[in-house]
């Protein structure tokens, strides 16, 4: 992988927005994909819609990756200064006690918990943010209850592997970013939706999806893996390709085209492997179900450690992911 | 039985038990229904429609069109085509398949089942598990769960994944059993009794006059969420839409008022997710007709396509009518062949029922 294509990344992930303060990251991707794109539009929920037309005989082909990431929302200010808080999309207590947090405004914070007697008591609300107020009123000056914490971590290579915060679904993004850069002769018209709210129930692209009416939705983001010790029954590998979703808890993925994009990769020689996810959902679970039907499909980034401050994916398998949707846009899509 | 139903029985077009047999020997988990459930379906309805058509998530809908009339109202009707199964997860090293299920099965229920594995051809495979003999103390007092399970199909490791990809279905091996009396058992007839009860209803509507356009609609993914109810109502929009699924029959451990008698006709359901106009509507059908049904109350959601169908656009006016069915989800699901013909015939004088009128009604509660 090229350095400037891990920056890119780096930046995605690092990038700001839990699910309803999704501006820096809105930003970030609009200042990035606006040379590329024909339009950029946002909508009332806040998902940025980049078109970039294709010949009028083409399909309406949506892209969907969403931008917001899990984290925390203050709920209180006590006189001493501490934060309580509550989760915003998954967030396990035992990952998010020791954490480091950061708000928008670039305040840090640290997750303690009360003096507990059995670990089985590290639930969300015995954990506190600490960011270092001496008192209630110096807390309040940096922060106010209702604003949103994401994980502060940084992105590192690993050998082929990258780490970093916000994978989920910041690298379904960044492909869908390089797919709008690198598709020179699109035969449908893209409307790429970098989707708000995913995390909290598959809001943003419910509604962008309803506005769109597209003819074809596909979706990335990322999916677990069965690779690590004693983990889930599952075939999915990092390393092993792109992987192309049978079926999750939020849709079952429609058969024709699912088995077309199998067949892209094929010819291709884009390495994939195939995705039975028993639990979690994604966002074409919404676009599927818009107004009489959608025909809907997802390409997966295989990612291990989902939901937690050190999301792993693996750089081939990023480039697998962007190389086949490339090739989807690209082809006639007569699935 | 009186003689009423055995003269109608004679001068049908649709053979009840044929086409119970026939649809649920058939393969179709949730999602994957089209490859050959509907063809099945589209064999049997297509005579009885004037079009057939599907839609982006593979519902099937079948058009009759009402004589012209003031304003024809729109009827729906939604039986689910699709059936529980189990979906492959993982092939292991030595060619055991590890799974999950689609729509709810119990694991309870898999050891020393037959199922077919719908690969790159249909596989026999059986369930298996550890024998007691080698389980410890702790694992015999547990009961089963997905992740013990695996399937057999008694091939190598290399031949399997040859014939074998994950997401590859499975689904019970059963063959259509006909009991005593007008009892039958077999799988899936959660839901394709319903789509039965719409083609008897189908059949019926010829004796009638009535302006009502109807969409018989065999849905898709009703146990993965009622999705296929969900974008065909959207698409369809109708006036009145009735669900037709099955209901927890008579069963002994079962409390009685939480069931329904297999082969007392069928139910009619009351509830906060039907419109009281419909249910009165197919009551009073019944008694028109003098045939005797029993009462489902559903206080909360009913499970079933008309949960998503009222809830399509504006809202749509909705109806449930169940057939008791007894050990729903397995692959014994046992009912009778009278309470289908009986729930038939009420929902054709039904919709023979529905006018202009009617409709108008249906949005008058002050
Ligand atoms: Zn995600
Ligand atoms: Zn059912």
């Amino acid at each position: 992988m090229t350095e400037e294509m891990f920056q890119l990344i780096k930046g995605a992930t690092e990038a700001f927005g839990p699910s309803g303060s999704e501006e820096p990251i809105r930003e970030f991707i609009e200042a990035r994909v606006k040379d590329y794109v024909d339009e950029v539009r946002t909508d009332a929920l806040g998902n940025l819609i980049c078109i970039k037309r294709g010949p009028a005989d083409g399909k309406k082909v949506l892209l969907d990756a969403h931008m917001d990431e899990i984290g925390l929302i203050v709920t209180h200010i006590d006189d001493k200064g501490f934060l309580r808080f509550s989760n915003i999309g998954g967030v396990n207590p035992y990952i998010a006690l020791g954490e480091r947090v950061y708000f928008a405004n670039g305040t840090t914070g640290v997750v303690g918990i009360e003096k507990i007697d059995d670990p089985k008591e590290v639930k969300l609300e015995k954990l506190f943010i600490d960011i270092g107020a001496k008192d209630k009123a110096e807390a309040e000056s940096r922060v106010r209850v209702g604003d949103m914490a994401a994980f502060q971590r940084h992105a590192e290579r690993m050998g082929s592997r990258i780490v970093s915060k916000a994978m989920d679904d910041r690298i379904g993004c960044v492909v869908v970013m390089e797919t709008l850069r690198r598709t020179k002769s699109p035969r449908h018209t893209i409307y790429a939706v970098f989707a708000v709210q995913e995390e909290v129930g598959l809001r943003g692209a419910r509604v962008a999806a309803f506005g769109i009416e597209p003819d074809v939705g596909i979706a990335v983001d990322v999916t677990r893996t069965g690779d690590t010790p004693k983990g889930i029954t599952m075939d999915v590998c990092l390393g092993k390709g792109a992987a192309i979703k049978v079926k999750d808890s939020s849709l079952i993925c429609h058969p024709g085209l699912r088995k077309y994009l199998e067949r892209l990769a094929a010819e291709r020689n884009i390495p994939y492997q195939l995705e039975v996810l028993e639990a979690g959902g994604t966002d074409s679970g919404a676009i599927q179900m818009t107004k009489a039907g959608v025909p809907a499909a997802v390409i997966s980034v295989p990612c291990r450690y989902i939901h937690t401050p050190s999301e792993v994916v693996d750089e081939n398998d990023v480039e697998a992911c962007i190389n086949l949707l490339v090739a989807a846009v690209e082809s006639p899509l007569d699935f | 039985m009186t003689s009423y139903n055995e003269k109608a029985r004679c001068e049908y077009l649709v053979d009840v038990k044929a086409f119970l047999k026939k649809v649920s020997e058939a393969p179709g988990v949730s999602g994957f229904e089209y490859r050959t459930v509907a063809p099945i379906i589209q064999e049997f309805m297509a005579p009885l429609v004037d079009e057939i058509r599907t839609d982006a998530l593979g519902n099937l809908i079948g058009f009759k069109r009402g004589e012209a009339g003031r304003r024809n109202p729109k009827v729906m009707l939604a039986g689910h085509m699709d059936e529980v199964g189990l979906i492959v997860t993982k092939i292991d090293d030595r060619g055991f398949l590890r799974f999950t299920d689609m729509g709810g099965v119990d694991p309870r229920i898999l050891p020393g089942h037959e199922v077919v594995v719908h690969g790159k051809m249909p596989l026999r495979g059986i369930v298996g598990v550890k024998p007691p003999h080698v389980m410890t103390a702790d694992e015999m007092s547990k009961t089963y769960k997905m992740e013990d399970l695996f399937i057999d199909v008694g091939l190598p490791a290399e031949k399997v994944r040859e014939l074998v990809s994950v997401g590859d279905l499975v689904t019970y091996h059963r063959q259509f059993t006909e009991l005593m009396g007008d009892l039958v058992a077999g799988k899936s007839f959660d839901d394709r009794a319903g789509v039965a009860v719409i083609l008897v209803a189908l059949e019926e509507l010829r004796k009638y006059r009535y302006t009502a356009d109807v969409y018989a609609v065999a849905t898709t993914q009703e146990e993965a969420g009622l999705r296929g109810a969900t974008v065909s109502s959207y698409g369809i929009f109708p006036d009145v839409a009735i669900a037709i699924d099955v209901c927890q029959g008579d069963t002994p451990g079962v409390p009685e008022w939480r069931t329904q008698s297999v082969g007392k006709g069928p139910a009619l359901c009351v509830g906060g997710n039907i419109h009281p106009k419909v249910y009165e509507g197919l009551t009073k059908a019944a008694a028109d007709l003098g045939i005797s049904v029993q009462q489902e109350v559903a206080p909360g959601p009913t499970g079933t396509d008309a949960w998503a169908m009222q809830m399509a656009r504006e809202g749509v006016a909705t109806g449930l009518i169940s057939i008791p069915l007894r050990y729903m989800h397995t692959s014994v699901e046992t009912l009778s062949v009278g309470d289908i013909e009986k729930a038939g015939k009420i929902l054709a004088r039904f919709i023979a029922s529905v006018d202009a009128g009617f409709v108008e009604g249906l949005t008058k509660w002050i």
